[in-house]
């Protein structure tokens, strides 16, 4: 049976469905960002961060629906083997993810805004200006922008290496918890279910 | 005689004066812009928002009684607010400035209209001319001796029918081919 909610020992349908559909827009995200800071001014420019934008603000809002349905819901508890120093990196990470999920859109808002172009959420809602045209501003942002992509790019790569730690080196639940499939039961854990 | 009877005749002198008066100003002042206090802007869609820009220089003269509007507009004082922007739509591609450095438009029809005016007449920019309808109000004050006008109104261009927008720029799904050119200036009577 298909858990919508998560428990103390895997996430729900829902927490899985925004992870992975998150996990894809990120990938496609990153793409877009770096095509369209290369492109050369034309069209295909325009269209790139156009499309750049819209899915940043998707991302946006799908993060703070992510974190509501977190707030919502029990956390997973992370295996009982791991060390302290892991439990923070852990925490840490997550923290980071979260906080950038939200830095990049929001810096990349401003970036446009402050350059004088309005930001409209694929041609069908156009969003208002967060600050007025500023070019030290504008500079300041891009600045910003790049800087935290790239520790996004970073967390991401540390996340990922640790899913596969997990799965393959610690072999433990915590990669399995977030697919979907039948439920284990990682032995050191109880089900709060029960 | 009767107060009222008193009031009546000083209201039909001050009825006649007025008239003699109005009759007097014709024809009218012809109207001079206040640079100052007047904005030429334009605003088209960019991939679903507004992008907006406007003209710093350009000059304007109305007579509404013998029907005359003539706008000539600096096209080199583009102004979008970013530079790269600047050289882009100033550049051959959009409005050409180097070569068309001036856009025109003069009224050769002007009708009343139950808000202000409807002006038709030929507008040439970045080269090409073609007539268009410009609806406006127009509403005036006396100021210091003056006659103070204020003249607001928007039109829809097709920014393609004047080939502003060349090669790949000529696609509209992220360049939109309307633009809406809005005016709202201030104007005071030359004869002042």
């Amino acid at each position: 049976m298909v858990m919508l909610r998560n428990t103390r020992t895997r996430w729900g349908a829902l927490s899985q469905f925004l992870h992975w559909l998150m996990a894809a827009l990120i990938g496609v995200q990153i793409g877009l960002g770096l095509a369209g800071a290369n492109l050369p001014l034309g069209m295909s420019k325009l269209a790139t961060l156009a499309r750049h934008k819209s899915l940043g603000l998707t991302i946006l809002a799908l993060a703070l629906i992510r974190l509501t349905w977190r707030a919502l819901n029990p956390t997973p508890a992370l295996p009982g083997a791991l060390k302290a120093y892991e439990r923070r990196l852990a925490l840490a990470t997550h923290v980071a993810l979260y906080t950038l999920l939200i830095a990049l859109p929001v810096t990349g808002w401003i970036m446009s805004s402050a350059r004088g172009f309005p930001v409209s959420w694929f041609n069908l809602v156009q969003l208002p200006n967060l600050v007025r045209p500023d070019p030290a501003l504008y500079h300041a942002m891009v600045l910003t922008h790049i800087v935290l992509a790239s520790t996004l790019g970073l967390i991401l790569i540390l996340h990922v290496a640790a899913a596969i730690r997990h799965h393959f080196v610690l072999h433990d639940e915590v990669l399995r918890r977030m697919l979907p499939g039948p439920r284990r039961i990682h032995p050191g854990v109880m089900d709060d279910r029960h | 005689m009767t107060a009222t009877d008193t009031l009546r005749r000083i209201t039909l002198w001050l009825t006649l004066s007025a008239c003699t008066a109005a009759y007097a100003g014709t024809p009218g002042p012809t109207y001079t812009l206040v640079a100052a206090r007047s904005s030429l802007t334009y605003t088209f869609e960019q991939a679903g928002a507004a992008n907006v820009g406007r003209f710093n220089t350009f000059t304007v003269r109305f007579d509404p009684t013998a029907g005359t509007l003539m706008v000539v507009i600096d096209m080199r004082s583009l102004d979008t607010g970013d530079g790269q922007r600047n050289d882009l739509l100033g550049g051959h591609d959009f409005f050409d400035v180097a070569r068309y450095p001036q856009a025109r438009f003069t009224a050769t029809r002007l009708q009343k209209t139950a808000t202000g005016y409807l002006a038709t007449g030929p507008l040439t920019l970045r080269g090409v001319t073609r007539t268009v309808e410009v609806p406006f109000t127009w509403r005036t004050t006396q100021r210091g001796g003056r006659a103070i006008g204020t003249l607001d109104g928007a039109t829809v261009i097709r920014r393609l029918d004047f080939g502003v927008g060349q090669g790949q720029w000529r696609a509209t799904e992220w360049l939109g081919n309307a633009v809406t050119v809005r005016f709202a200036l201030d104007m005071t009577s030359a004869a002042g």
